[in-house]
């Protein structure tokens, strides 16, 4: 097995709420290797985007680490780090080629290069013709394209999203799980993706994370077999794809239940 | 259709406009019935006429007369421009400086509601005392309106701007400078805007206020009508 990217050892957050403290995610490891796209999976409130955030710096742990390549990482994001959030955070006021752009003018690159490797990114996204469009003109499929481009036109190592297609309709979903997996499959980032849709973790990801409803636990980490590159409308047909749904499902559904029963 | 409808809307409001004017001619030309001679059932020495006006208007912009209008009225545009890119530029900046630091916003907090709930008309006098009566008087009342109107509205924006769009600025690699430049800036000059239709109108406001106290030296629109209220000519 290739070596490991992200090493999560004993991560623990509590959120003060006033005098109470609610934890949130509790003890938690589990290893990322190095291009391997892992999806976390969890009922809403499981502490799966906590997770996500505390791997981004975007929130400071209450206990244990987070290792890259062995080392911890800082309070500010990492650079080799990109992030895809739920929310839109298309900046409206900057056309999508300039979204796009937004990372490569931080790095201070020629405008010749800048404009280069944004039209290869367009190309990519199939965003052709909208170069000069604004985002609210745009619907929010196409909005997430742009999101997701101007991630990775900077060509990240890590790519952490965070429920990045939640907001959108299934047709729409599907088509942009088959663009992700062909990007991913083209360069091999080291993913790790939130979701709360199972069928969305199973169609992308080598292993799956699944979440406790409560106290922020890991509930099993289970490795998908299905076999890769994989076509994913037809792959929901296929009887691989239903018996991993199902074995998942099971433990999740136990969640449910306990949560029925508490 | 459309063209037409244009069309239409502009052949009533120029209808309107004439029979107001004609109205006010008319009427104001009336003679009330009385033993006493020179009196009307609406004086015109009150309300005057478009005719009067109009005489009065081209008499005024003529270079016969000492303060001639479109110098007047040169000045008082000229002192709102100031009035308000300097109210704008000022108030832009402390919003945003303010805006963007929870410490400074505390400790400032009380004083800008002290100043900001203050008439700024009760400073005429004061800022007549200190500027004098001229040009600066009247740019200074202007901008002391303008200011708080674009710094309120650039300090909500300031506070507002999402944090997820600054953290993403920050993933894609920006510095703090950047991350003022690209997303803070931008995002908080949609809220000046907002402010700037308010903050002309102030500006003017402040400007013919100051004029009111300003005296012969400052001049201005604001100068002619006290003039004319000494002299009760409402324009005959």
């Amino acid at each position: 097995m290739s070596r490991v990217r992200i090493a999560i050892r004993g991560l623990t957050k509590t959120f003060r709420q006033g005098p109470r403290e609610v934890p949130a995610v509790a003890a938690v490891s589990f290893d990322v290797h190095d291009g391997e796209f892992v999806a976390i999976v969890g009922p809403s409130g499981c502490g799966k985007s906590t997770i996500l955030n505390m791997i981004g710096s975007l929130v400071e742990p209450t206990g244990g680490e987070i290792l890259f390549d062995g080392e911890r990482v800082s309070a500010r994001p990492a650079p080799q780090i990109g992030y895809v959030f739920q929310k839109d955070t298309v900046f409206p006021w900057r056309t999508v080629e300039r979204n796009i752009a937004l990372g490569l003018e931080y790095r201070g690159l020629g405008r010749a290069e800048i404009a280069a490797r944004v039209r290869e990114a367009v190309a990519l996204a199939g965003l052709e013709g909208f170069e000069q469009a604004f985002p609210a003109t745009l619907s929010g499929g196409m909005r997430q394209r742009v999101a997701l481009m101007r991630s990775l036109v900077v060509d990240p190592e890590i790519l952490l999203m965070d429920e990045p297609f939640g907001a959108l309709d299934t047709h729409t979903k599907l088509n942009l799980h088959a663009e992700l997996l062909g990007l991913w499959g083209a360069r091999r980032q080291t993913v790790v993706f939130v979701t709360h849709d199972l069928s969305e973790a199973i169609t992308l990801a080598d292993r799956i994370v699944v979440m406790t409803r409560r106290l922020g636990r890991i509930k099993l980490v289970y490795d998908v077999k299905l076999p890769r590159p994989h076509d994913v409308i037809g792959l929901r047909e296929s009887a691989e794809y239903l018996k991993e749904y199902g074995e998942i499902w099971h433990a999740l559904g136990e969640e449910l239940q306990e949560r029925a029963a508490s | 259709m459309k063209t037409r409808g244009r069309a239409g809307v502009w052949a009533w409001r120029i209808a309107i406009l004439v029979a107001i004017l004609v109205a006010w001619e008319y009427l104001t030309g009336i003679k009330a019935i009385s033993r006493t001679p020179g009196l009307y059932w609406i004086d015109p020495f009150f309300v005057s006429r478009p005719s009067a006006i109009a005489r009065r208007f081209v008499f005024l912009m003529s270079d016969n007369v000492r303060l001639p209008l479109w110098k007047m009225a040169l000045s008082t545009v000229q002192s709102t421009l100031w009035g308000f890119l300097v109210g704008i530029s000022t108030g832009f900046v402390a919003g945003l400086l303010l805006g963007r630091s929870d410490r400074a916003a505390r400790v400032f907090d009380p004083f800008i509601v002290a100043f900001n709930s203050l008439p700024r008309i009760a400073l005429v006098p004061l800022i007549t005392m200190v500027f004098g009566f001229g040009l600066l008087a009247k740019i200074v009342l202007a901008w002391s309106i303008v200011f708080f109107i674009v710094f309120f509205n650039t300090f909500q924006g300031a506070r507002s701007v999402d944090a997820d769009l600054i953290s993403s600025a920050r993933f894609l690699g920006a510095s703090e400078g950047q991350i003022l430049r690209t997303v803070i800036v931008p995002s908080t000059l949609a809220w000046t805007f907002a402010s700037l239709t308010p903050s002309i109108s102030f500006a003017l406001i402040g400007v013919v206020v100051g004029e009111f106290i300003g005296g012969e030296s400052g001049g201005g629109l604001g100068y002619l009508i006290i003039q004319s209220l000494g002299t009760l000519n409402a324009g005959t």
